[in-house]
């Protein structure tokens, strides 16, 4: 190949293209972005499948020490899933923030909008994009902080 | 049109390819670079790791997946597939290793030579990367390839020696693809008959292939300086794989890039050497499995899947196993508690700081402020290879830890895709990258290792 590269590399193109003549996208970026997301997949998958068989050890746990095993694996597969697929976390269960609709999804509710929020479950993103946003819970239960007079 | 540049990496366990067009390097753009689908489309597994592995069978000879797949059907080591070219390959006396006799678990006609197998491997690794360039719009497109392949430094070897006969290999796999042709990738493999016709022929009249030598160092340090405004002058790499952990310092000037010879250590503990100490650790814990039928197949069992358990490991500080119906749980704590594992992480510390010391002295010496420290390998997450790189030290020059996936990997056009696969294709899109002048052999020439100009003592915090 690379001394005579051109010439063969062309003709081992044009047997490419035969086998998926379906393909009219440009083979650039649409070859490598479905690779490269089969990629992350085919590492993923196997947690993936483990997490469902985990899920049914959780369910038909008859104990209360057996379901814990059961969820600690579970969680454990989910993780490895999510981390195999690039996913990150947003926030930390229990962090407060100034409630945004755009970011927060409120997870009880509220008939006005809160001002403060407590993370009650993190958020999950992917390359920049927000895949789930973190579930919230007004902060300051019993204070009403809503009820309180701007100076 | 453009000309590209295409470099191989071999691993012990996989072979990854990644092209980008020639003169990246000044003109950066995320979107061009190309990590090949080696293992091709319809692959079940990532596509773009290539098993590196020969599997040689009754009436066939099996290579990649098909050679790993055959070779788990026998047990007890019987019969085993080729899978350590790496190791080959960095030997002293290269020429010599390969004129050995392969084992009779790996050849039980007793027919090949190392030679053999490897030329046979290298010929399906370029029928591989042929198809992969072709399937590409641009690759297949592109008015020229120039090719490189990443090694390890040798360090007391004779590089431009060694460059001579891995490229006389590369001449006879060359000449045996082009015999072959698509046969191949079969998964059928090539028939003993075939073979022992090919190669001899094939040998006899290589079809010499023009390629150039970047050591992996230099690799890594050209993937997370890339597309950096200010790229830095002085580097520490870290590479933890399967056999070795590496520790090069770097040096970058005008005339291009030099290892410092002072700061090299190899430390032969790396993963595989943890695999072993969680294995025992696991043994010991389940009680349930005793005798040694049973020890034996959880052995087997961990072993197949220790990279999940490590990248767990690493990034919980604890992993859960099921074995046999039973949950073992094993947690970093544990591992640090080993005497072996102890005993290597002092090692460690130790080589590191020396390292350190001789890349920050050599900065001090050329009035550079920075030193950029980044982990490489299988390994890089670890948390000990973590808490290396991020150690700060006082005064300057500061050391600065780079990030495993660099920040453009995380670019728009890969959608989120790419970082996760990045680790174990770094080596690979850093020597595509990279420019001649990191080079350690193009075209004749071979830089040689610079003596680290350390006769100024950093401090340490
Ligand atoms: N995600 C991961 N987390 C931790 N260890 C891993 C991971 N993936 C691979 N490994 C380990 O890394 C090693 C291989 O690293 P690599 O850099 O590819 O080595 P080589 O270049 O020697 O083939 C093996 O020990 C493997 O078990």
């Amino acid at each position: 190949m690379p001394a005579v590269a051109s010439s063969k590399v062309k003709r081992a193109s044009k047997a490419g293209q035969a086998r998926r003549p379906s393909r009219k996208t440009p083979a650039r970026s649409r070859t490598l972005n479905d690779a490269l997301a089969e990629a992350a997949w085919a590492e993923a998958d196997a947690a993936l499948a483990e997490a469902l068989a985990d899920l049914d050890e959780v369910e038909g746990a008859e104990t209360a020490a057996a379901r814990r095993t059961a969820l600690a694996m579970l969680a454990q597969s989910l993780a490895r899933a999510g981390r195999k697929r690039g996913l990150t976390r947003i926030g930390e269960v229990g962090g407060k923030a100034a409630y945004s609709a755009a970011a927060h999804e409120l997870a009880v509710p509220a008939k006005r909008a809160p001002k403060r929020v407590v993370i009650s479950a993190r958020g999950v993103a992917r390359g920049g994009a927000v895949l789930a946003k973190p579930r919230v819970k007004p902060a300051t239960r019993g204070k009403k902080p809503g009820r309180k007079k701007k100076p | 049109m453009t000309e590209w540049t295409l470099c191989l990496d071999f691993g012990t366990a996989y072979s990854k390819a990644a092209a980008a067009p020639t003169g990246a390097w000044a003109r950066f753009d995320p979107a061009t670079v190309r990590p090949l689908m080696l293992a091709g489309e319809e692959a079940e597994t990532n596509p773009f790791l290539l098993e590196s592995a020969v599997f040689v069978d009754d009436q066939q000879v099996l290579f990649g997946s098909a050679a790993v797949q055959r070779a788990d059907q026998f047990s007890g080591g019987k019969r085993r597939a080729l899978r350590s070219f790496k190791t080959l390959l960095s030997v002293s006396d290269l020429d010599r290793a390969l004129a050995t006799n392969v084992p009779g678990s790996i050849d039980p006609h007793r027919l090949f030579q190392m030679r053999d197998l490897i030329v046979l491997y290298l010929a399906y690794l370029l029928a591989a990367i042929n198809r992969a360039a072709g399937q590409d719009g641009d690759i297949s497109q592109a008015t020229g390839l120039k090719v490189r392949y990443a090694a390890p430094a040798w360090r007391d070897a004779d590089s431009a020696g060694t460059h001579a006969s891995i490229l006389r290999l590369f001449g006879e796999a060359e000449a045996l693809r082009n015999a072959l042709g698509k046969k191949l990738l079969s998964p059928e493999g090539l028939s003993m008959a075939l073979v022992t016709k090919a190669v001899p022929k094939a040998m006899a009249a290589p079809e010499p292939l023009e390629m150039s030598l970047i050591f992996e160092a230099p690799a890594a340090a050209a993937y997370t300086s890339i597309g950096l405004r200010d790229a830095g002058s002085h580097f520490i790499v870290v590479d933890m794989g399967a056999g070795t952990t590496d520790i090069a310092g770097l040096v970058r000037d005008r005339d291009g890039i030099q290892e410092l010879a002072d700061a090299r250590y190899t430390l032969k503990q790396a993963g595989d050497f943890l695999d072993g100490i969680i294995a025992n650790r696991v043994l010991k814990a389940a009680s349930w499995a005793r005798g040694t039928e049973a020890q034996t197949a959880l052995w087997a069992m961990l072993m197949r899947q220790m990279a999940d358990v490590k990248e767990t490991l690493f990034a919980e500080g604890r992993v859960s196993i099921r074995a046999q119906g039973r949950g073992v749980t094993v947690a970093m704590r544990d591992i640090e508690r080993d005497q072996d594992f102890r005993e290597f992480i002092k090692t460690l510390e130790h080589a590191y700081e020396h390292s350190i010391a001789v890349v920050r002295g050599d900065a001090l010496v050329r009035g550079r402020a920075e030193v950029e420290a980044i982990a490489v390998g299988g390994g890089a997450a670890a948390p000990f290879i973590q808490a290396l790189v991020k150690q700060k030290y006082r005064g300057k020059p500061r050391v600065t830890a780079r990030p495993a996936t660099p920040d453009w990997a995380h670019a728009p056009v890969f959608a989120g895709n790419l970082a996760p696969v990045f680790p174990q294709l770094a080596i690979a899109i850093g020597g595509a990258l990279a420019p001649d002048e990191m080079l350690a052999v193009n075209g004749g020439g071979v830089r040689r290792l610079a003596a680290g100009r350390n006769d100024t003592q950093a401090a340490r915090d």
